[in-house]
């Protein structure tokens, strides 16, 4: 864990390492661009936007955004117990963080089953398109990231752990960057319009 | 209370907060400002961006700010 005196004011180092902070960025530019063409989009056809909207439950998407806020505390948790070098409260807190991306994606099949059972798939209008592969390409990135924290946990649950402070922190940053890319995904599509 | 306490007790808030502002109209600046602290929340604490280099900082406020004015601007007209 000699990862401890690694100078996090280096611009090299950032929390997590600069590949990983590299696809965080590359991550929120193509998130990004394709919100605000959304937006754009939904200037051009604002009552099929709002209506869309309408047919969207924010309810729904408030409590996935409490799982996901939920389970990223719960990840700042994990690593900074390994940084205490007290790995079974790391676990311990790591399983609270896979189970918040689990209900998650419960929530999200719920959302996704009655909005199949409505007919509102994704060549429904342009609001569900952009609903569609906006949320489904989230969807991929927390399944990714919970493959990663199974990985740190079984790792961290070694009687000799394979996991690094570093592996950890890189793994937590993957994490949080979805909660990031949710909280700008949010707003935009189920308050917005 | 330990400060990441805190700061998930300000996020739940502000999310909360979010929900009831976009129960109004003309509020969509609001929202998107709430979104934006949470995003701050989030990437300054939780992943410990506040103690990286002023660049990364720097880099993500400037990416949140062109995000968010985009937005606003592109929502208003």
């Amino acid at each position: 864990m000699n990862e401890k005196f690694i100078d996090h004011k280096s611009i090299y180092y950032p929390p997590g390492g600069i590949l990983i902070w590299i696809i965080i960025f590359l991550e929120l530019i193509t998130f990004g661009i394709a919100l605000v063409v959304m937006v754009n989009y939904g200037k051009q056809e604002p009552e099929i936007f709002h209506n869309s909207r309408l047919q969207l439950s924010a309810t729904i998407g408030t409590i996935n955004t409490l799982f996901l806020i939920t389970s990223g505390y719960f990840m700042a948790r994990s690593v900074n117990y390994l940084k205490n070098d007290d790995k079974d409260r790391s676990a311990f807190f790591l399983k609270f963080t896979m189970l918040g991306g689990l209900l998650f994606l419960v929530l999200k099949c719920v959302e996704y089953y009655f909005k199949i059972e409505a007919g509102l798939t994704v060549g429904y209008n342009t609001f569900y398109t952009f609903y569609w592969m906006l949320t489904l390409f989230h969807v991929i990135h927390v399944i990714v990231g919970l493959v990663i924290l199974v990985t740190v946990f079984f790792g961290l649950r070694k009687k000799i752990p394979t996991v690094s402070l570093e592996d950890m922190e890189a793994s937590a940053a993957f994490w949080h960057m979805c909660d990031l890319i949710w909280l700008l995904l949010f707003p935009v599509i189920y308050l917005l319009f | 209370m330990e400060k990441t306490t805190k700061i998930y007790t300000s996020l739940i808030a502000l999310t909360v907060l979010s929900v009831v502002a976009a129960n109004y109209t003309n509020w969509v600046t609001v929202v998107l400002i709430l979104a934006a602290l949470k995003f701050i929340g989030v990437s300054f604490f939780f992943m410990e961006l506040k103690k990286a280099h002023a660049f990364w900082k720097i880099t993500l406020l400037l990416y949140l700010m062109l995000f968010i004015v985009l937005i606003i601007l592109l929502g208003s007209n």
